[in-house]
């Protein structure tokens, strides 16, 4: 998986598909995630960090996560290129 | 260097919630960097906002609908051109276009220079010849039944699902969910635009547009991108943001390419689900929101102006993606000698 180019986040929260036009706000834990997941980091690489920063569980975590990703892929925000392959 | 002094006449100075491409194209020209433009406004109803815009227009002339002839309407503006040597006409009307067209070399021996599509450029792309333009250009196209008379109607569930697209031939579209719609629908457009009145298979997707200039050699001079962020009840953009879509830069260029178009225009299309960009309308001319490619660094009036009087102009191929129009509307206080002038002497 991966967010496009074309895909421009601000630091404010602010995140704009110059493909679509669309635009969208998200809270600062949603910036932090979008983030990391531009940063190229996976599911697995990622718990661990959030975990130890927030005070979470693992199952929590997990739930809200693939909300958030599910999210992102239906507003075009995020590319799956294996269907099979949610990290 | 100084500026090259010109004389340009525009119509569309209709800047209402249906608005016309006048005033845009104006403030496009008066941020030319190349010429310094007397602009000569010419408008159909006395109300058109244009008229009333302080510093917009140098010159105000009221010219004849084209519906009630050609010569009528050229004649005029001959008579204008004694007065005001026009080097530079821009008509911003699809209905007006046929007239201008027409008379394009009789316009240009009095030295009146146009910059128009051809007659089988703008006739090929009518509404109702959308399916065989879709075909000869290897551009998709939602399927659509010509709709001679009322009888007709039934054969649209014969094709399509519901809803559909009810369009007039020149203006105005409906979505219709069922047949008694469609009913309503055509009775409305056949009294207002005549026939066929055009069923249209309904994509479904988000509307994007493109607004572009051909040299009608082929060579695509500009182009930008836009999606509506905002639209009217009368389906009209208010507000809309410049995109980066390689595709829609490509199938345009490629489009401008293949037909040599000549002039201002602008791309309707529906992007689906899938990633497919479906061509529902080609507009014969720049639209209403050209000032939105000025602003993102293309200067469309300015490069249409030259290519009319002749000069070189470069393609343009960078913008700024991501730069927005919002409309406004707001409310000038006008004289009442301004309206009689224009009302009784048909000229400011």
């Amino acid at each position: 998986m991966k967010i496009p180019g074309e895909v421009k986040i601000s630091d404010n929260g602010f995140v704009f598909n110059s493909n679509s036009g669309d635009s969208f706000a998200l809270n600062p834990f949603g910036l932090e995630l979008i983030r990391k997941l531009k940063e190229g980091k996976d599911f697995d690489e990622l718990k661990p960090e959030i975990l130890e920063k927030y005070d979470v569980d693992d199952l929590t975590f997990e739930k809200d996560f693939y909300e958030f990703y599910a999210l992102l892929k239906h507003h075009q925000l995020i590319i799956q290129e294996n269907q099979l392959d949610f990290k | 260097m100084a500026k090259q002094k010109i004389t340009l006449a525009v119509t569309g100075l209709n800047n209402t919630d249906n608005p016309g491409p006048g005033v845009p194209f104006i403030r496009g020209i008066k941020e030319s960097e190349v010429f310094d433009a007397r602009i000569i406004g010419l408008v159909y109803e006395n109300l058109e906002p244009g008229i009333y815009m302080e510093g917009l227009c140098d010159r105000i002339f009221q010219i004849p609908y084209p519906s009630g002839g050609s010569d009528e309407l050229i004649e005029r503006v001959e008579y204008i051109h004694q007065q005001e040597k026009l080097d530079v006409l821009v008509p911003n009307f699809d209905a007006e276009l046929f007239s201008f067209m027409k008379n394009e070399q009789r316009l240009l021996n009095k030295g009146i220079h146009t910059f128009l599509p051809t007659l089988k450029q703008f006739q090929e792309r009518e509404k109702d010849k959308l399916p065989e333009y879709g075909k000869k250009y290897g551009v998709k196209v939602p399927g659509s039944i010509n709709l001679g008379s009322f009888n007709q109607i039934k054969e649209i569930e014969e094709n399509f699902d519901y809803p559909v697209m009810i369009k007039g031939q020149f203006y105005d579209a409906y979505v219709a969910a069922n047949e008694e719609q469609v009913k309503q629908a055509f009775q409305k457009l056949a009294a207002k635009w005549g026939l066929p009145v055009i069923a249209q298979e309904f994509v479904k997707g988000t509307e994007v547009n493109v607004v572009a200039l051909g040299d009608g050699k082929g060579n695509t001079i500009a182009a930008v991108p836009m999606r509506k962020q905002y639209i009217t009840d009368k389906g009209k953009a208010w507000g809309g943001i410049t995109l980066a879509d390689d595709k829609m830069m490509e199938l345009t260029r490629s489009l401008i390419q293949k037909t040599k178009w000549k002039g201002g225009m602008e791309l309707e299309l529906i992007k689906n689900n899938a990633g497919e960009y479906y061509l529902i309308e080609i507009n014969p001319r720049l639209p209403a929101w050209v000032y939105l490619a000025v602003g993102a660094g293309q200067n469309i009036p300015e490069a249409l102006v030259k290519l009319a009087l002749g000069l070189d102009v470069k393609p343009m191929t960078e913008y700024k993606i991501g730069k927005m129009f919002v409309r406004y509307s707001y409310d000038m206080i006008v004289d009442l000698e301004k309206f009689a002038a224009i009302s009784i002497n048909r000229e400011i």
